[in-house]
């Protein structure tokens, strides 16, 4: 981003048709890998159509009444049934080892956050931050709700900013905890190529690091029903420090 | 964005300040646009929220010492729970004296573990918690050694289950082998 005081740099635009600009190193993994495979698949694409349009220019019926006679050609046959099984296996190496390096399961976080999906208090998304609890009960958890409709101030996003944002450490690796308490939810923020399902009884993990301060927007992408359906999740990445500030000023708030 | 050079998309058009982009009405999305500038920083100052006050008092005087984890082997974790254990009776403290001190914030987490290498991690958050109940059971209530295993499963289940687990424990029929 050019402009370090904008904000909104990291959530969609109108009429994009590209990602969202990569804030973890797995969201700019998966721009290569896409942008790998488009060549590929360009000369393809290049390579197939021209067989079709030379196959349709030369051999109808004005150019050439009489039709061929070749019923089969090994050589030929041989040739595009191994290539196109090669190519695929090809485009599954980097594919497979991006996807198991997002996984990251069995790196040693800093920091736990859990989103807990929520359909029926309408359009939040609560996040527990539970590493500097000292009993069960006291927790530093906080709902997360969208600005409504009819009051976003100037500059908001509509339908994408909420009132209380996650905030995170940049350059941390940060654990995930993503579960729902009623129907399934998917906690999906796109500049950190994270997409996670939340699965009532189960809790699943995805780990970020953010690599920038900034402000990144997405959005519940599960059809999870009225008033949660597209509610803004908002991850507000600072300093350590600047987050360990948020912190005790948060866990002040709440024991008070 | 990506290129320097490249005309600017519609939405940083949207978004430069006034001097940098002639706008095709100045007049209208002037002042939007340097609204905007204004309101985002402050914006997320009021998402850390913070008696106004405290916050400066405490500017001078304390920092909340922040840790890296990758300072901490593993061999530290039980002394790291004490010292945590302290840091949450300070925030007590600090909630008592009117939020005098800032409690002291710890970056730690429950770490990683080769028994749960998969993105379900359900039973890791289920083990630590009978872990830690096991570990009560057999030291007595308080042992220190048994604090790491609290934090490890406070951090990893949702408070929600937590709460059933400790209803279903008091009434006897928490289904886990405790
Ligand atoms: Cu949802």
């Amino acid at each position: 981003c050019r402009f370090l005081t904008i904000a909104l740099c990291d959530a969609a635009e109108p009429w994009q048709l590209g990602s969202q600009d990569a804030a973890t190193p797995m969201m700019q993994g998966i721009i290569d890998l896409h942008h790998d495979i488009f060549f590929f698949l360009i000369l393809i694409l290049v390579f197939v159509s021209r067989m079709l349009v030379r196959a349709l220019w030369h051999f109808n019926e004005q150019t050439n009444p009489i039709p061929q006679r070749i019923v089969h050609g090994t050589t030929i046959e041989i040739i595009r049934t191994i290539f196109p099984s090669v190519i695929p296996l090809f485009i599954a190496i980097p594919s497979f080892a991006l996807l198991y390096s997002m996984d990251g399961v069995l790196v040693d976080p800093a920091i736990t956050i859990k989103a807990i999906g929520h359909q029926w208090r309408a359009s939040t998304q609560p996040y527990e931050y539970s590493d500097y609890n000292s009993s069960d009960e006291q927790s530093l958890t906080f709902d997360s709700y969208t600005i409504p409709e009819d009051d976003p101030e100037l500059g908001q996003s509509r339908l994408l900013e909420v009132d209380n944002r996650v905030v995170v450490p940049a350059k941390t690796h940060l654990r995930m905890i993503v579960t729902p308490a009623d129907v399934p939810h998917s906690w999906a923020v796109p500049s950190s190529g994270v997409k996670c399902d939340a699965v009532p009884g189960r809790s699943n993990l995805t780990s970020i690091s953010v690599q920038r301060e900034g402000v990144y927007y997405g959005q519940c992408s599960e059809i999870c029903g009225t008033n949660h359906a597209f509610t803004p999740i908002v991850v507000e990445a600072v300093t350590l420090k600047d987050y360990a500030d948020w912190v005790s000023n948060q866990l002040i708030l709440q024991t008070n | 964005m990506a290129a320097e050079g490249k005309a600017p998309s519609l939405a940083e058009e949207y978004s430069l300040p006034s001097q940098e982009v002639q706008l095709q009405n100045p007049s209208e999305e002037k002042s939007a646009v340097s609204t905007v500038a204004e309101v985002v920083p402050e914006k997320s100052v009021e998402t850390a929220p913070a008696n106004e006050a405290t916050v400066a008092v405490e500017e001078t005087s304390q920092t909340p010492e922040v840790k890296e984890p990758s300072d901490e082997p593993e061999a530290e974790e039980s002394s790291a729970a004490e010292e945590s254990g302290e840091a949450a009776e300070e925030s007590s403290d600090a909630a008592e004296e009117a939020a005098d001190e800032k409690p002291e914030i710890k970056i730690e987490t429950a770490p990683a573990d080769f028994r749960f290498p998969t993105t379900n991690q359900t039973r890791h958050c289920f083990t630590r918690y009978i872990e830690y109940h096991r570990c009560v059971a057999a030291k007595g209530e308080g042992a220190p050694e048994c604090e790491k295993f609290a934090k490890y499963y406070r951090s990893l289940c949702p408070s929600e289950w937590i709460e059933r687990w400790n209803e279903q424990r008091e009434n006897g029929t928490f289904p886990g082998p405790l």
